[in-house]
């Protein structure tokens, strides 16, 4: 393919200098700009799309092949949140390790020195998205459910809607302090599906009381179904400070090259 | 004004920047040289935070870098054109930097056009040539109309016409007020760019001075109609002559003005006299070499 490129512009002698700001951004105007920059890039808006639908679309399936009758919707809408979630992961995971993959982290640091400042608003723009995108594919899950599931109960659905979106916020940030800990997309990812879809569920079959007080998914679904409250919350919380802990101290700590 | 003091740079046993001290003053264009591993881009991630700095320090109008409101209004950096998301356009790019540096958008139309990168902003950064993410990078530090530029390496992948637009913008930043400094290996387009160089080898600073200071020797590179008849007139007055490159006399330890009063003395007519230069490439590897 040929492409022509345009002759650059010889600089104009003394043009004025364009108005800048002098002090650095806001908080919200970063967290701004790390939303858009998730969602700038392909693979940032099919990783949106895809936790929006996955949700409604696997209920949509499910729905249409059982045969049996639902009781209540708060377990469907708790495990539609929880599969939101882990796709959220990866979210959370490209917005601080995508930095380095692509070393776009050097320009970052370049602009906004204050590697703190900067993970934290990264941290606050994917806790937004993953409650913004958990709370649509929540809605469409519910409506799914309203529209396809005759005779069940809607009691505690508020609930179960709350717990879905607060964990697609939460896994969103497990994601963000994850990758920033790793500074590598795939061993982030790896690391941390290996672990909540394999060790977990192989510990919870030899030893089920240990696994039951380190398991998000679990801690997840008993929020939803109001189980568990105090132990479910400590679970979560566990799970979002040490990857945000560890992120903050190996960020700091690491050379952006 | 950048001010360079005692900035050192250790990983482990390795000492990769030795000491290095230096200042650049406004309206300026240093030349930053060194053979490749000399510490030269390191030297420049440590004056704007990027690697932390063993000891020393660098500073910018007596602040250290991270600690300026906002940097990207006071130096605009080139380090690495690459460090490009692939899977965003070229206006998307320069608008996420422009937001956060604090510029208006139409600002980054502005420098697209000043690079001549409007027609391929609108496709994705993955797609670009080397030059054309060159010319990204380049826009991406104008954004803010900076007074200090540090750029490294920023001909590679220009062409010709590129690399000429690239020292007229650099030149011109410099005539405005401006600071640059630049680190390249193309010794032939530092040459014709700066006004002073700094050449490091193995971590250490060689040599700083200006370039006409660096490059010139004492002596006299002179032709003329009668070379033999000028030979004896010089050797007579006792300087030492040799026959230089293409056919011209060189005369050690002489000024010009001394070799043309001579030879109008003598009546010779002469071609071409002019102070005796050494090449940048012969300076660059005798320091490095010695480093």
């Amino acid at each position: 393919m040929t492409t022509t490129i345009a002759r650059p512009t010889p600089a104009p002698a003394a043009a004025p200098r364009p108005t800048v700001r002098r002090t650095g951004p806001s908080l919200p105007t970063l967290v701004g700009i790390e939303m858009r920059k998730s969602l700038s890039t392909r693979s940032g808006k099919a990783m949106a799309v895809a936790a929006v639908l996955l949700g409604p679309a696997a209920t949509a399936v499910v729905a249409g092949a059982s045969t049996e009758p639902l009781a209540t919707v708060t377990g469907p809408i708790a495990v539609m949140g929880l599969l939101t979630g882990y796709l959220l992961i990866a979210l959370g995971v490209l917005s601080t390790a995508g930095e380095w993959a692509h070393r776009t982290v050097q320009t970052t640091y370049l602009l906004v020195p204050h590697r703190g400042r900067v993970l934290a608003t990264k941290t606050v723009a994917v806790a937004l998205m993953g409650a913004v995108l958990g709370a649509v594919s929540t809605a469409l899950t519910s409506g799914v459910l309203a529209v396809m599931v005759d005779g069940a109960s809607w009691d505690g659905a508020g609930r179960a809607m709350v717990v879905a979106v607060v964990a697609g916020a939460a896994f969103a940030v497990v994601g963000a302090g994850t990758g920033a800990a790793f500074a590598n997309t795939p061993a982030a990812l790896t690391s941390l599906y290996l672990v909540l879809l394999g060790v977990i569920p192989l510990v919870s079959g030899f030893k089920p009381e240990i696994a039951e007080k380190v398991d998000p998914a679990g801690a997840v679904l008993n929020l939803g179904q109001g189980e568990q409250t105090t132990q479910s919350v400590l679970i979560l919380v566990g799970w979002v400070v040490v990857p945000a802990v560890a992120g903050w101290v190996l960020t700091h700590r690491r050379a952006a090259q | 004004m950048i001010t360079v003091e005692n900035l050192t740079k250790q990983y482990g046993n390795r000492t990769v920047v030795d000491d290095v001290s230096f200042t650049l003053e406004a309206g300026t264009v240093t030349g930053f040289l060194g053979p490749n591993g000399a510490g030269k881009t390191t030297t420049m991630r440590m004056m704007t935070g990027l690697v932390p700095a063993t000891s020393g320090t660098a500073t910018v109008d007596g602040r250290p870098y991270t600690e300026l409101p906002n940097p990207g209004a006071v130096v605009g950096t080139l380090i690495d054109a690459s460090a490009v998301h692939p899977g965003r356009t070229g206006r998307t790019h320069l608008r996420l930097l422009a937001d956060t540096i604090g510029v208006p958008a139409s600002r980054v139309d502005e420098v697209l056009e000043l690079v001549g990168l409007a027609d391929a902003a609108k496709r994705r950064v993955g797609g670009y040539s080397l030059g054309m993410r060159q010319r990204l990078g380049i826009a991406g530090a104008l954004l803010a109309d900076p007074p200090v530029l540090i750029f490294d390496e920023p001909a590679n992948g220009l062409d010709p016409e590129g690399i000429r637009w690239m020292r007229d913008l650099l030149r011109g930043h410099a005539a405005r007020g401006g600071t640059v400094l630049l680190s390249s290996h193309l010794l032939g387009e530092v040459e014709h760019t700066v006004d002073r160089l700094l050449v490091i080898g193995a971590g250490r600073i060689v040599a700083d001075g200006q370039v006409s200071e660096l490059l010139g020797s004492d002596g006299t590179s002179v032709t003329a109609v009668d070379l033999a008849g000028l030979t004896r007139v010089l050797q007579g007055a006792g300087f030492h002559v040799q026959h230089g490159p293409d056919g011209a006399l060189v005369v050690e330890g002489a000024e010009p003005a001394v070799v043309g009063a001579l030879a109008a003395s003598a009546g010779i007519a002469l071609t071409d006299l002019r102070p005796l230069q050494r090449g940048l490439e012969d300076l660059f590897f005798q320091l490095t070499a010695a480093a």
